[in-house]
């Protein structure tokens, strides 16, 4: 017992700190409240919170690990969003985002009604705890935890750890980062904010992993073409979709040597879980053709399907000729539903859209739709395009497919060895 | 809610399957949990469908049975997937199948589990399809056992550390599940599938030689196989009663007699197949 005791004696000092209590008082104490049966742990509390005062131990974020338990921090709210969930049927409001002080940058996830602080605030956060999602340590704030705004001058400067990575790492990567790429296109707006008109360019970048979509809110005089170092930018998403987004406070250095840019290759399900990404290729087999796939008319003038020569804006129309495909491809963990246009149709299934176009006119759409899912159905593609998320899981629009030829043969074989090696 | 993925699954490590979570609230999906690790909502299968019979009358519900290299799959159609229906009673029998359901769970009483598929959509193939299912199947399968392998390591199992070795969430999730549910999980049973369906695949190698000398060989497993089957017939016979004999019982009391599962399977759908026997309902078999 005495070496358990003098153990929460330890923890209380070190708590305490340099508070000029002396070891035996705090041992007296916390024996007193032993013998009124009170739990060691709950004394400890009482003693620290009885000698510490006021005094609240501040951690530092980077020293945050997880499943930690009442976490006192001082930092700036660097961003705050809102979703929606549901809790038992009942739709519930959780704030999520990033914290920041000087030694580092965590992602917040908060279950209060109310969240009292807004971005940029500085803000004390009392009794909060952690947890780790997808590897990374979290900070959560729960209804007991407090948040109290400070005076802007409490805390010092955010050191945020910027982290190299390439835009295939953006998807799991949090806070700053500093990415190296190729801006492959660009433009320019202007937009109002609190009055102020103020220009901004975006574009697609990339580097050899991957394509992810830009946002500058500063003029870097950057061009198609050019390739740069930008330090200390933030990914966002929307739909899925990486967004680099920077400004005055992040660096932008030209450099001179050329880098290749590339497709993000990911397996589907991969693919499902980072909900979306621009110009990404997968892999996977084509398990349902929906029915609305194949020959369509579109109005000339506002694209839309027409049906029976009328258009629903437009009235009657001469329907221009067009073809399509929606299917499901997966890849026995996931699925996505894919579109293809005209172009990627027509090579799927080595047949012009007059081919079809004499098809339906001479037997009708089931029996195109017939052709269609004989030369498809059950084929694994690998496919390159567009994917956004949403509720309902991920839709790819394809700009080029191709058919995987799989030699069956060749591949039991290899298969069969591995197996038979293992025994 | 997301769309949930298809599995590449043998029909035997579907059937073996005994754990089950069942979705609760509103459109909460159901998931089988194979020994492997599957965690199955929905699956894809390429097989031969080798019957389909009306329950009711005007066809409102179907059975059907599609085979693979391991075992059967049982199919049920109703009312709410009239173009599966309406495909199933026009298609040719036997012909290559592919379908793409959902799991069907029938739990009658505790611990008697009935697994079937209510297929989503199904439409005929040609054999290069099948072959190309049994190979990606087995690919996914030989996944599966790694899965299992590499979790039993781990001196901590979790879904986390699965997906760090590379594995798909999906996947670990399973897997974690089925290492805590299945006692002992018969790796080797699942190896025996792949080998078997992969040299399926494969061109005969030793080719018509070898089959010459084993004509007698082959001759008396047969005479053998009668006599099996006459045995599980009598064993039927004697426990039927009027409503049948439990599936479950006739394989306990032909294992006392010293055959293995999986023969008194096969012999069981070998009686099926000449119709010496049949299933009036879901797991419980009657003698003709």
């Amino acid at each position: 017992m005495n070496g358990e005791i003098s153990a929460y004696i330890d923890e209380i000092m070190s708590a305490l700190g340099d508070e000029g209590i002396s070891r035996e008082n705090i041992e007296k104490e916390f024996k007193r409240f032993i013998e009124y049966g009170v739990p060691p742990e709950q004394a400890k509390k009482s003693l620290i919170r009885k000698f510490g005062g006021k005094k609240i131990t501040r951690k530092f974020l980077k020293d945050v690990k997880p499943n930690e338990q009442s976490i006192n921090i001082i930092c700036k709210l660097i961003t705050k969003n809102t979703r929606e969930i549901n809790v038992k049927g009942e739709t519930k409001t959780i704030y999520y985002g990033m914290l920041g002080d000087e030694t580092a940058v965590l992602p917040f996830t908060s279950w209060r009604s109310d969240f009292p602080a807004e971005k940029g605030d500085i803000i004390e956060i009392r009794n909060a705890y952690s947890r780790e999602w997808q590897g990374t340590v979290q900070i959560n704030i729960g209804e007991r935890t407090g948040i109290k705004k400070l005076d802007e001058g409490d805390i010092p400067n955010i050191q945020q750890d910027v982290k190299k990575c390439k835009i295939k790492d953006v998807y799991s990567t949090f806070g700053p980062i500093e990415i190296e790429a190729k801006i492959l296109s660009i433009s320019e707006k202007e937009v109002e904010t609190d009055g102020i008109k103020k220009k901004v360019f975006s574009g697609v970048l990339g580097d050899d992993t991957g394509k992810a979509q830009f946002t500058a809110w500063h003029d870097f005089d950057l061009k198609e073409g050019d390739v740069v170092r930008i330090k200390g930018c933030y990914a966002k998403f929307w739909r899925g979709i990486p967004q680099i987004v920077f400004d005055e406070r992040s660096t932008v250095d030209k450099l001179k040597e050329d880098i290749s840019v590339g497709s993000l290759s990911v397996p589907l399900h991969k693919l499902v879980e980072m909900r979306g990404g621009i110009d990404v290729t997968t892999e996977g087999t084509v398990i349902e053709i929906k029915e609305n796939s194949g020959y369509v008319e579109r109005c000339p003038e506002c694209n839309r399907l027409i049906k029976n020569g009328e258009c629903s804006v437009h009235g009657k129309v001469r329907g221009v000729a067009d073809l399509r495909l929606k299917m499901i491809v997966d890849d026995g963990y996931a699925g996505v539903s894919a579109i293809a246009n005209r172009e990627v149709t027509e090579k799927l299934i080595d047949m012009s859209l007059s081919d079809c176009k004499k098809i339906v006119k001479d037997g009708g759409e089931d029996d195109l739709l017939d052709i269609i899912r004989k030369k498809i159905l059950t084929k694994r593609l690998r496919l390159r395009g567009n994917a956004f998320g949403d509720e309902f899981g991920t839709t790819l629009i394809i700009k080029d497919a191709s058919v995987v030829d799989v030699d069956i043969p060749s591949e039991a074989q290899q298969l069969l060895q591995m197996v038979e090696g293992e025994r | 809610m997301k769309r949930e993925g298809a599995w590449r699954i043998f029909a035997n490590e579907y059937n073996d399957s005994n754990v089950v979570i069942r979705g609760t609230g509103e459109k909460k999906p159901s998931y089988v949990i194979t020994p492997l690790g599957a965690k199955i909502n929905r699956l894809f299968v390429v097989g031969v469908l080798t019957d389909v019979e009306s329950l009711s009358e005007e066809n409102e519900l179907l059975r059907a049975h599609v085979s693979d290299p391991t075992g059967i799959y049982t199919l049920y159609s109703g009312q709410f997937q009239p173009d599966v229906t309406a495909t199933l009673l026009n298609i040719e029998i036997p012909s290559f199948l592919a379908f793409v359901g959902k799991v069907r769970i029938f739990e009658p009483e505790e611990g008697v589990l009935y697994l079937s598929v209510r297929p989503e959509v199904v439409y005929e193939v040609d054999s290069s399809v099948r072959d190309r299912w049994i190979l990606e199947t087995c690919k996914s399968t030989w996944e599966r056992i790694n899965a299992v392998r590499d979790a039993m390591k781990l001196s901590s199992p979790s879904i986390n550390e699965l997906v760090k070795l590379g594995y798909s969430r999906q996947l670990s999730e399973g897997v974690i599940k089925a290492i805590k549910s299945y006692k002992n999980i018969d790796v080797n049973r699942y190896l025996n599938s792949i080998e078997e369906a992969l040299r399926y695949l494969l061109p005969e190698e030793e080719g018509l030689l070898s089959g010459e000398v084993d004509i007698e060989a082959q001759e008396e497993k047969r005479e053998e196989k009668d006599g099996m089957e006459e045995t599980v017939l009598e064993i039927i016979k004697e426990i039927e009663g009027d409503k049948g004999a439990q599936w479950d019982v006739i394989v306990e009391r032909c294992q006392q007699l010293g055959m293995d599962k999986d023969t008194v399977e096969e012999i069981i759908s070998s009686l099926l197949d000449k119709g010496l026997i049949y299933e009036p309902v879901l797991g419980m078999i009657k003698t003709t």
